[in-house]
């Protein structure tokens, strides 16, 4: 089963630009800072200097190395992403699946409940939430995140649930006998696992997008290096306006990258996936 | 022209709306209260350190605080109490700017927000449909390929990178547009000419920022849009028939544009937000600054003030949509939805 899944993926030409687009900054990420061992918080009398041989990103004000901070950003951001990720997956999936099987009065209060979450301004309650906090760890930070991104998760999930639990085939491994729980990894999990993957790839943009929105209005992670810190420092000091490009480009790039690549990831897998986009 | 099923559907829409300014506003009142190690007495704490500074003030400001937020009150009297004030416009004294009232520090900068938000955001959503619509009638072509690759890296640039780009480019390097701010220093608000192209000025990379950035969602989601709608059997049937192209497309068109404007009701708070992140980048004298300021100050009655307007702004915006689509929508238009 997984070979006739896979093997359409890997024919498909955005998908593997957008898997190695993303494999490169996960290596970053996770290698980068083993390899390229200089301090990112180390102050020298370098400062402000532009790319060179010593410092290949150039450094800020404080002359702190801009590469290392590169990749330690990358390591934070796609921390943040990836973790309030899972907490949105869980919590839409948890609320989905309650829904369409309990239906009735539980469904209709959750699905309310969702569609206040999905109204609510989300982006200024997570700044609120953050600015009552005095210390935020990038947990913190990935579960104010987490904590409001799952709403239309849920809505998707209960309604293919719902369409699926009314098919033939579950009715007829239910009168087989089937237990729930074999229902639930044979007929209902195969049905939502891609759409459950797409969504969890555009969860962890969400991530690292709200982490470098929360960071540049003053709230983000209060220890660690992000590149959304990156970003606010370089507002802070004026860094556009006085013309160190090498300082605000880098940590952009690195975001546009990688939520991009995840973007064609998933836009890919709908491509091949969704029969009403297969090309004919 | 407006019919009974309509009515319905706007004041159930309104109901909605209602229960969940309330609930949001709920949220508002209850943060400062529940999360541990409660900031509004560590405020009150360090106020009265710096008490040596300007003692009469900070006291006054200290005392009208602990009436404000009702401090020893029981909580269903504060909640009360925020509730009714809000409502009545009251929304408390700054601590920063002691003694100005929270709502006269909002009033004067929120027309800049709006200003720079509600063109932005109706100028890429209607830019981004047409060119997403475009690229799904063309489907497979060059234009396609080119405008769904342009929009999947374009849509995922935040507004404020792109804004500290152009600030770079056009203001620093090129030095033919304005760094910052909403028009020159010194040169006070007024109706006149000068003052017209000075604002204009300063208004055209905030502006293009946004633009630029929300485009991109736009045109990728009509584009899918379309591609579905293509594949419907309304489509086939007007081309048996041998109905012209474009007439098609213009049914196509505006069967797609439904969705996107449910889609703009619900994206305007994250528009917001990445509004507000700008002006902060532009120095641009908006709400998103004036929030900056209350957040580095910690002066909580003007942040809260700040959301309960936001918040109360979006909810307005976002019930002016839903009017707007029951006036397009022929289901909602004669009741034929349930």
């Amino acid at each position: 089963m997984f070979k006739t899944m896979f093997k359409p993926l890997f024919q498909n030409k955005k998908f593997i630009i957008g898997l190695i687009i993303f494999l490169i900054f996960l290596a970053l990420g996770i290698i980068g800072p083993l390899v390229y061992k200089v301090d990112p918080t180390e102050m020298t009398w370098d400062f402000e200097q532009p790319p060179s041989k010593i410092h290949p990103l150039g450094t800020d004000t404080y002359g702190r190395d801009i590469l290392a901070q590169l990749l330690q950003g990358i390591r934070s951001s796609l921390y943040v992403g990836f973790l309030a990720s899972v907490i949105s997956l869980a919590i839409g999936t948890i609320i989905g699946t309650f829904s369409a099987v309990k239906r009735g009065i539980i469904d209709d209060l959750l699905m309310s409940f969702t569609n206040i979450i999905l109204t609510t301004p989300s982006v200024l309650i997570a700044i609120l939430i953050a600015s009552y906090l005095n210390v935020r760890s990038l947990e913190v930070i990935a579960l104010i995140l987490g904590l409001f991104q799952w709403p239309w998760f849920a809505r998707a999930i209960r309604a293919q649930l719902m369409s699926v639990l009314s098919r033939e085939y579950v009715y007829l491994s239910r009168m087989a006998g089937y237990s729930d729980f074999r229902l639930i990894i044979e007929d209902l999990i195969p049905t939502i696992a891609t759409y459950s993957f797409m969504s969890f790839v555009l969860f962890i943009n969400g991530g690292i997008m709200g982490e470098a929105g929360l960071s540049l209005i003053g709230l983000g992670p209060t220890q660690g290096i992000s590149l959304g810190i990156m970003l606010q420092w370089a507002v802070l000091m004026e860094a556009m306006r006085r013309g160190l490009w090498w300082w605000f480009v880098p940590p952009g790039v690195a975001i546009v990258a990688v939520t991009s690549a995840l973007l064609i990831i998933s836009t890919a897998m709908d491509e091949v996936f969704n029969p009403r986009l297969r090309e004919e | 022209m407006i019919s009974k099923q309509m009515w319905k559907y706007i004041f159930r829409k309104l109901i909605f709306l209602i229960i969940t300014y309330i609930i949001a506003t709920t949220i508002v009142f209850l943060l400062p209260r529940i999360i541990p190690g409660n900031p509004l007495s560590q405020m009150l704490a360090s106020l009265s350190q710096v008490a040596q500074a300007n003692p009469e003030a900070i006291r006054a400001a200290e005392k009208n605080l602990m009436e404000e937020f009702g401090f020893g009150k029981p909580w269903y009297v504060q909640y009360f109490e925020f509730v009714s004030n809000a409502l009545r416009g009251n929304l408390g004294t700054s601590v920063a700017y002691y003694p100005r009232k929270v709502l006269d520090l909002i009033i004067p900068v929120l027309p800049w927000t709006l200003l720079l938000l509600l063109p932005a955001t109706i100028v890429a959503w209607f830019l981004g449909n047409s060119l997403g619509a475009w690229a799904g009638f063309r489907r497979n072509t060059w234009i396609d390929k080119g405008v769904l690759t342009t929009s999947l890296i374009v849509s995922q640039i935040p507004y404020y990178w792109l804004g500290m780009i152009l600030i770079y480019f056009f203001g620093v390097r090129l030095g033919i547009l304005p760094v910052g701010g909403a028009y020159t220093q010194g040169n006070f608000p007024s109706f006149s000419w000068n003052f017209f192209v000075d604002v204009l000025k300063h208004y055209i990379l905030p502006f293009s920022s946004i633009v630029i950035s929300a485009m991109g969602g736009w045109a990728i989601g009509m584009r899918l849009m379309v591609i579905y709608e293509l594949g419907n059997d309304y489509v086939r049937f007007s081309e048996a028939l041998g109905m012209k192209d474009k007439r098609i497309y213009k049914y196509v068109f505006r069967n797609s544009m439904l969705p996107q404007i449910t889609g703009l009701a619900l994206s305007l708070g994250g528009a917001l937000g990445g509004a507000l992140i700008t002006e902060i980048v532009f120095n641009y004298p908006g709400t998103g600054f004036l929030l900056f300021k209350a957040l580095t100050t910690l002066d909580y009655p003007l942040i809260q003030g700040v959301f309960v307007i936001l918040i109360a702004s979006i909810y307005l915006a976002n019930f002016i949509v839903d009017f707007i689509y029951a006036l397009i929508d022929p289901r909602i238009r004669l009741g034929q939805e349930e």
